[in-house]
Order: structure tokens, then C-alpha cells, then sequence
């Protein structure tokens, strides 16, 4: 019986309790601190980015969709690298796919059984709720409030 | 890790237990787990792929609501300030950086240099924390709150905010404190207190006329709260500071933001669920800075850091759908 290798409890992994450093240092060695500065500049270069909508160079001012569409699209590519670079998720091995795409396409599912019941809630209104309603007219009116008020110098500035 | 988890049989080097024990006894049983990592990581990576599934619930149904409104405020509207917003993105950014240079650091047993970075983390998501408070203080000082019964906000300038407006000014503590502003000298008044109550009077003629077009009622809004106009949001001419509600504080009157309502709810839900997440992970490196950070606590700053990056990444998709769509 003497010559039983050591049987581990469930509990305890054989690497977990003091060859984490050496382990750790051979399972992750790729990341590194340049590449993470690398990444770091990365994402703050693309937060401009962003902005690029707002400046007078970006040529598609009257359709915001376009801007809405470049900017999500700055947003996953910062995403990504946070997870690919920061969490690791590069080098991790196969099981990275088990949790994460399941959860991803459980959460878009999420977003598209919305729309029928909430993003189109206003195509058919109830005549109570289409009386309370803001709509785009309203804007309008409370702006060319503001122009009259500051024809007739009456705020206080 | 795997080859030392997985049952090694040893056939050739115990000859010397003979013939009969070939069969038994001679295998090395050890555990091994279903996915090549440690429990605390297996815990953490199934606890955030929930996290996932909520703040997408949760931005899901913004991006929805907000797309499905006829009308949603302009970030201006809401005095929402986008270079706020952009110094937040980039504080927790760097907040990332510092946590995975705290695990590299803890990885090589740095534990000093660890616990620099752990604190620096500490010290931007608090500073996160406090932007944030700042921005909803600044809501709060123009009537927006997250709960209705504060809320004072109206979708149209129509008879109903009309009636509110009235109602509001009817109350026995207003008429009080009305007649008090009636009487009080003009030496005892600002310039822009006295211009206020020229008005105030034209706004309490206004909402008592038995006539009222719509259009008065817009002027009423405007009046009382104007919309801010694009680039006013913090110190421009027309907006901060302009409204009666800002000139005298107490007045406190219905005011109009079209698609205010919805937007104030989503607001404060999602940047609020994320500053408690945000809270949190503060509370978790308030706690392991009473750790020594070395390589043995590596698996431990790993997990909190996963948590701290994904927190990240919730803002990185919160910011520009709040502050720029």
C-alpha cells in the first residue's frame, strides 16, 4: 500500500496550494506589462474615437444612425480587447467558448424578444397614452418658446 | 496542471510487489476537475457570464425603450456632460491597467509593488465614485431624481402641466412664500431675483388665464425650466441657471423635458447598478490590501480583477449609449 501516490481530496487541486506562482507563471507568461500599456493606449485612442462624431471633420452629421453604428462598433472593439488582453480570455483554452458564447447569444436573444412589446409600444397606442404622450412636435414648440423669450429679452440673462 | 491531474498508471516500476498485485493498488489517484482551472476561477468566470446576461438585460432594454420612444432627450436636455463622461471611461480604464499590473506584480512576488497598484486601483474607482456623485447631484439641482414622487418632470407643455403648475403655486406654503417675495424690497433683491419675479408674475398670469394655447403653456415651460440648448450643459448663457426654478430654489414647479421621464428611469438604473458593482469591487480591494499580495494570492487578485475588468466593460458600452447617442 505505501506506494498509493497521494490521494488528493476534491477539495484541493495539486497546483492550487503553493506552486501557484510557477504555475501561474508558465499557464499565463504571455502576458506582459508592454502589452498591456499597449492595449491601454489602445482603448484611450479609441474613447477619442468617439468623439470624432461630434467634430466638424465626421461627414455624416444629419444621419446619427451612422454615428450610432461607428460608435458601437468603437465600443466592441474596445470590449474585445479588454477581454481578450486584460482577462486573459486569449490564452485561456476551450472552456473560454462554453461560458462565453451561450451567454452572449442568450443576452442578444434577450435584447430582439424586447422589441416586439417594448421598442414597438408606440405603434398602436391607447388614445389615454397618445394624449400624454411627448412626441418630437412638443420639442419644437418648448424651442420656439425659448427663441420668443429671447426676442422679447425676457429670461434672465 | 493536466498532466499532474490525470491517473498516472505505474505498471513498470513496482515489479517487486510480484505476480499478484498486478492488477490492483498500482495507480495514482488524483483529482481532477472538469475544466483545466481552479475552482475560484471556474466560480468567478460562471458568476460573470450571469453578470452578462443581467447588464445586457439592462442595456437591452435602454437601447429598446430608448429607440422605441417618439421623443428621448438630447443629452443637453438632461444635463448630461459628455467630457464628465469621457474622463470617467478613461479613470476606470486606467483603474483596469493598474489591476493587471497589481496580479503581474503579485504573479513575481512583488507584494509591495501589488499593493501600489491595488491601492492606485482603489483610489480611481473611488474617484469614479465621486464623478459619478457629482453628475447626479448636478441632476438632482434640476428636479431630476430617479423616483416619482420627487420627480417633477412633464412630458408636454399641455393642459395637464398647466394644471400642475397652478396646483403647485396654490399650495398654502407657496401663497405664503409668494406674497413674501411680493413684498420684499428691491434693494433686498438680486438683479436677477427682480427680473425673476417680473416674470413669475407673467408665469402665475399665464397658467390662471381661462384661455391658454398651448403655446403659452410652452412658454410657461420655458420659463420655468428651459430646455438647455447643445453646449450649454454646464455654464452656458441659455439653460443653467436661467429657469425660475434655479432663480429662486424653493419654487420647485412642474417642469417640461419631453421623454424626460423614461430617460431619468434608465439613467439612474444602469449607471446606478453599475455603481454598486463598482462599490463592490472597492469593498474586495479595501479587503485584500489587508493581504500580504504575494504570488500565493495570485489566483485571488486574478478573480477580483476579472470582476473589476468586467465592470469596465459594462461602462465602455454604458458610456456612449448615455452620453453620446
Amino acid at each position: 500500500m505505501s506506494d498509493h501516490g497521494p490521494i488528493t481530496r476534491p477539495g484541493d487541486l495539486p497546483d492550487h496550494d503553493d506552486s501557484h506562482g510557477e504555475h501561474d507563471a508558465h499557464d499565463h507568461g504571455h502576458g506582459g506589462i508592454g502589452k498591456y500599456l499597449a492595449v491601454f493606449v489602445a482603448l484611450c485612442f479609441l474613447t477619442t474615437m468617439s468623439f470624432l462624431t461630434y467634430s466638424s471633420l465626421w461627414p455624416w452629421r444629419d444621419e446619427p444612425q451612422v454615428g450610432w453604428a461607428f460608435m458601437m462598433a468603437v465600443s466592441c472593439t474596445k470590449a474585445m480587447l479588454v477581454v481578450l488582453f486584460f482577462m486573459h480570455v486569449l490564452w485561456e483554452a476551450n472552456w473560454k467558448y462554453v461560458l462565453t458564447i451561450p451567454a452572449a447569444m442568450m443576452a442578444i436573444f434577450l435584447c430582439i424578444m424586447l422589441v416586439p412589446d417594448i421598442g414597438m409600444r408606440n405603434r398602436m397606442v391607447s388614445q389615454e397614452r397618445a394624449l400624454h404622450m411627448a412626441r418630437e412636435s412638443d420639442v419644437k414648440l418648448l424651442e420656439r418658446a425659448a427663441e420668443a423669450a429671447m426676442l422679447e429679452g425676457m429670461p434672465a440673462h | 496542471m493536466n498532466a499532474s491531474s490525470v491517473a498516472i498508471p505505474h505498471d513498470h516500476d513496482h515489479d517487486h510487489n510480484g505476480g499478484h498485485d498486478d492488477h490492483h493498488g498500482h495507480i495514482t489517484l488524483q483529482y481532477q476537475p472538469g475544466l483545466p482551472l481552479s475552482r475560484g476561477k471556474l466560480i468567478m468566470w460562471l458568476f460573470l457570464s450571469t453578470e452578462i446576461m443581467f447588464f445586457a438585460a439592462l442595456l437591452g432594454s435602454y437601447i429598446v425603450l430608448r429607440f422605441g420612444a417618439p421623443v428621448w432627450p438630447k443629452p443637453h436636455h438632461v444635463h448630461l456632460s459628455e467630457p464628465i463622461g469621457a474622463f470617467n471611461t478613461f479613470v476606470l480604464i486606467c483603474s483596469s491597467v493598474t489591476i493587471v499590473l497589481a496580479l503581474e506584480a503579485a504573479r513575481v512576488n512583488k507584494a509591495g509593488l501589488a499593493k501600489f497598484w491595488m491601492l492606485l486601483t482603489l483610489l480611481l474607482g473611488t474617484l469614479f465614485l465621486g464623478v459619478k456623485g457629482y453628475e447626479y447631484s448636478s441632476k438632482f439641482s434640476h428636479g431630476i431624481y430617479p423616483w416619482a414622487p420627487r420627480g417633477h418632470i412633464y412630458e408636454r407643455p399641455d393642459l395637464y402641466y398647466g394644471s400642475a403648475v397652478r396646483a403647485r403655486l396654490g399650495e398654502p406654503e407657496m401663497i405664503d412664500k409668494l406674497k413674501e417675495l411680493d413684498d420684499t424690497e428691491d434693494a433686498y433683491l438680486s438683479n436677477e431675483q427682480i427680473r425673476g419675479r417680473i416674470r413669475l408674475k407673467k408665469v402665475r398670469e399665464m397658467v390662471a388665464s381661462p384661455d391658454q394655447q398651448p403655446f403659452d403653456l410652452a412658454v410657461v415651460a420655458d420659463q420655468i425650466a428651459p430646455l438647455p440648448a447643445e453646449g450649454a450643459s454646464h455654464g452656458g448663457s441659455h439653460g443653467h441657471g436661467g429657469g425660475l426654478n434655479d432663480t429662486f430654489p424653493w419654487l420647485k414647479l412642474p417642469m417640461v423635458i419631453p421623454g424626460g421621464n423614461m430617460w431619468a428611469s434608465t439613467y439612474f438604473l444602469l449607471t446606478g447598478f453599475h455603481a454598486i458593482h463598482v462599490a463592490v469591487g472597492l469593498l474586495v480591494f479595501a479587503i485584500m490590501l489587508s493581504w500580504k499580495l504575494n504570488a500565493k494570492r495570485a489566483g485571488a487578485i486574478e478573480n477580483a480583477g476579472l470582476y473589476w475588468h468586467f465592470v469596465d466593460l459594462v461602462w465602455i458600452f454604458l458610456f456612449p449609449l448615455m452620453y453620446l447617442f
